[in-house]
């Protein structure tokens, strides 16, 4: 590949999950999506989701792998972390699948991703911790390391971490790791995301409670029953609650130098934002708190923007995350 | 709309041999399997539409609509459109149709989600 390893900091790149607009609208096919973020200077060091790029995930063909191969090599860009899913529950309603059949799905996609030349693969905590032993081995001898996304609700501080930290702890393998991603320790709920819902027609009131709701303890899904439960009762329109109830699920708030637990077995990082700033900051996560405990503990792996403004938005992305990676370029040079 | 809550597809509407086929998107960043899509209703010029011998079509595989759940290993690529086939129903090429979908899905890594997506455009017949 084309990375030259010169620096022994940590690196920027980017996730093509940043552009879900432009790539659900059909305006870049996967060739020329690549080309644009080489063009931009957003690589080498990319992230993908298998499931959002690739038509034939989970069970790639080595036809599609070597034609992926050579569209990132003309573009000059390195396959660095590929996002796989820990889909359990496939029938709404009935029991999750079975332990054996949700090993095998992992499996089916780490495969894929290491057949496509990834260095390693982004999991989730839906996966159980007692299956680590039955999937750690494989990884190992597939040479492919996996990271669990540490993903709002989750911190470093929530039982399922600390849970997977002590079979981590027992596996006592380079092959596991973490993937903190930003937005389990945001400061404040994007002023962006405020401003979506209000445009929807939110009212002020709905919103106040929203801040207030958020910042509560509690489980995400029970903050936004609590609010659901508020708002119908003093008349906000059903429409107005989905848009505000976002921030329940995609964001929380604890402390951004809780991550410091973390940094050890840190392989791999979602830089996630939402709205950057005239002044060169993210408007909800404090970067300049969260990014230099990756930097001065040693963390050497790739950072990946990760701008989900999208969720709410309709930009193409390209400009928040030329802004973003300058940003995370400033404060890992320790500027 | 941002894309993300697109539901009715590019390809629109288009009247077949056998009735009218659909073409839906699916409401999310990422393929998922069919198995957690639900199709709620389709309502055309105002007029709720009798799905019972609806068909979904997709990449070259056609299931009845009623075993929808079923299809737990058969991915729906976030790019592409699938196609609702709704027999005994018809439309003149060329004529507009306010067209109502309504579908629900429940992503499998989020036990307990079930997000409510609808969508209402005026199509051209093809």
């Amino acid at each position: 590949m084309t990375t030259t390893a010169t620096s022994t900091g940590p690196q920027t790149g980017v996730t093509l999950y940043s552009f879900t607009n432009a790539w659900l609208n059909r305006k870049f096919e996967l060739d020329g999506l690549l080309k644009e973020v080489a063009r931009r200077g957003m690589g080498p060091n990319i992230e993908i989701i298998g499931f959002q790029n690739f038509r034939e995930f989970p069970d790639v063909s080595d036809e599609f792998a070597e034609q992926f191969k050579e569209m990132m090599a003309e573009a000059g860009l390195s396959a660095t972390s590929c996002a796989i899913n820990s889909d359990r529950f496939l029938r709404p309603g009935a029991q999750p699948i079975d332990d054996a059949t949700l090993v095998e799905y992992h499996k089916r996609q780490l495969r894929s991703a290491k057949k496509m030349g990834f260095s390693l693969v982004r999991y989730q905590f839906a996966l159980p911790v007692e299956l680590l032993p039955e999937i750690a081995p494989y990884a190992e001898e597939l040479d492919i390391r996996m990271g669990v996304e540490v993903h709002a609700p989750m911190w470093a501080g929530h039982p399922a971490v600390q849970a997977y930290g002590e079979m981590y702890d027992k596996l006592n393998t380079p092959y596991l790791g973490w993937i903190p991603d930003f937005g389990g320790t945001a400061s404040r709920i994007p002023e962006s995301m405020l401003n979506a819902a209000r445009a929807k027609g939110a009212k002020e009131s709905l919103l106040d409670k929203l801040k207030e709701v958020w910042v509560e303890p509690g489980m995400s899904h029970e903050k936004a029953g609590r609010l659901r439960e508020w708002a119908l009762k003093e008349g906000h329109e059903p429409d107005h609650i989905q848009a505000a109830s976002l921030a329940f699920f995609i964001l929380s708030n604890h402390d951004p130098k809780s991550w410091a637990a973390l940094v050890d077995r840190t392989i791999h990082i979602h830089g996630k934002f939402y709205g950057m700033g005239d002044d060169g900051r993210e408007e909800a996560i404090d970067y300049e708190t969260i990014l230099p405990l990756f930097r001065d503990g040693g963390f050497t792996g790739t950072l990946v923007s990760e701008w989900e403004g999208h969720a709410y938005l309709p930009d193409d992305g390209f400009e928040q995350v030329e802004k973003h990676q300058a940003m995370c370029r400033r404060i890992f040079a320790g500027h | 709309m941002l894309p993300v809550e697109r539901i009715i597809g590019e390809e629109g509407l288009s009247a077949t041999p056998e009735g009218l086929r659909l073409a839906m998107r699916l409401p999310w960043y990422r393929s998922l399997p069919f198995s957690i899509v639900e199709i709620d209703s389709v309502r055309i010029d105002g007029a709720p539409v009798d799905l019972s011998d609806a068909k979904v079509e997709f990449d070259g595989a056609v299931w009845p609509l009623k075993d929808l759940g079923e299809q737990t290993n058969a991915f729906w690529f976030v790019r592409d459109s699938a196609f609702l086939h709704i027999p005994g129903q018809s439309a003149e090429r060329g004529s507009e149709h306010e067209v109502a979908l309504s579908m629900f899905i429940s992503p499998p890594y989020i036990p307990g989600m079930k997000r409510a997506n609808t969508q209402t455009q005026t199509l051209r017949v093809a």
